[in-house]
């Protein structure tokens, strides 16, 4: 079954990527072929979002509930994720801002909020450091996951929007329309549905790692 | 070979080198579960 999955996952994205620079057109006003690389760097930056509110989600999970520190794992895996997908996102952007704008940083308020996002969630990960393993490491840590639930959605949908941008309209724009044609559409949702399944793969994966790590320590103690 | 064709192919090798490094990952995981 998990082969089969994996086979369809991997077919979905070939498809996207062929899809993504032979079949979608270009989008008007962009450089060249530039436009291209959206289709990579929309779906990695909603998948970075994604998983940042996944470790919100967890961490509410686990203060509500019984203290279950699989929903603190699973908070953990979600943030070192979203962290790799913001990478992601900004090092394509930048790329795609060197073709558009002339250079890689521009201080765009884009790109200023995506360096905080992911510099409040190495917060988070320094503070898992900073406590040793136990109650009260996932207690507090995931109480600062919780804030993420608010800072997050401000970060990457409130802030880009209050000032001047550099950077083009969103997939909805300003007044709540959809304005890209429907190739670029289908190609856009396909890839972000891809990359948003590989996330939900690799947080399993991280999360069952971290659950035969957690049972070896406590057969060492 | 041209542009978007080049580049496709260097994706798709990519992706297919992902999935593959993701499925062994997985099947290492599963021993390391079966082995407690």
């Amino acid at each position: 079954m998990k082969r089969l999955l994996a086979l369809s996952l991997w077919l979905w994205m070939a498809v996207v990527i062929w899809a993504a620079f032979h079949w979608a057109p270009l989008a008007a006003g962009f450089k060249g072929e530039s436009s291209r690389i959206l289709f990579f760097h929309v779906p990695v930056a909603w998948v970075s979002f994604v998983a940042f509110m996944t470790a919100g989600v967890e961490s509410v999970l686990y203060l509500a509930g019984r203290r279950d520190p699989r929903h603190d794992r699973s908070a953990a895996a979600a943030v070192e994720l979203g962290q790799v997908f913001a990478v992601l996102a900004t090092v394509t952007g930048a790329i795609w801002a060197r073709i558009m704008w002339g250079s890689y940083w521009n201080w765009d308020p884009r790109q200023s909020a995506i360096v905080v996002t992911m510099l409040y969630y190495a917060a988070y990960l320094a503070l898992r450091q900073a406590i040793a393993d136990g109650p009260s490491r996932a207690r507090l840590s995931a109480a600062y996951a919780v804030l993420g639930l608010v800072v997050s959605p401000f970060l990457y949908f409130v802030l880009p929007r209050l000032g001047f941008s550099l950077h083009p309209e969103p997939v909805i724009n300003a007044a709540g329309k959809l304005e890209v044609e429907s190739r670029m559409l289908a190609v856009l949702t396909a890839s972000s549905l891809g990359f948003t399944v590989l996330f939900y793969w690799l947080h399993a994966l991280r999360r069952r790692l971290g659950a035969v790590a957690a049972r070896r320590d406590e057969g060492v103690e | 070979m041209g542009g978007p064709e080049w580049v496709t192919a260097v994706n798709l090798i990519i992706w297919t080198g992902l999935v593959l490094w993701i499925s062994r990952l997985d099947r290492k995981i599963r021993d390391l579960e079966r082995e407690r």
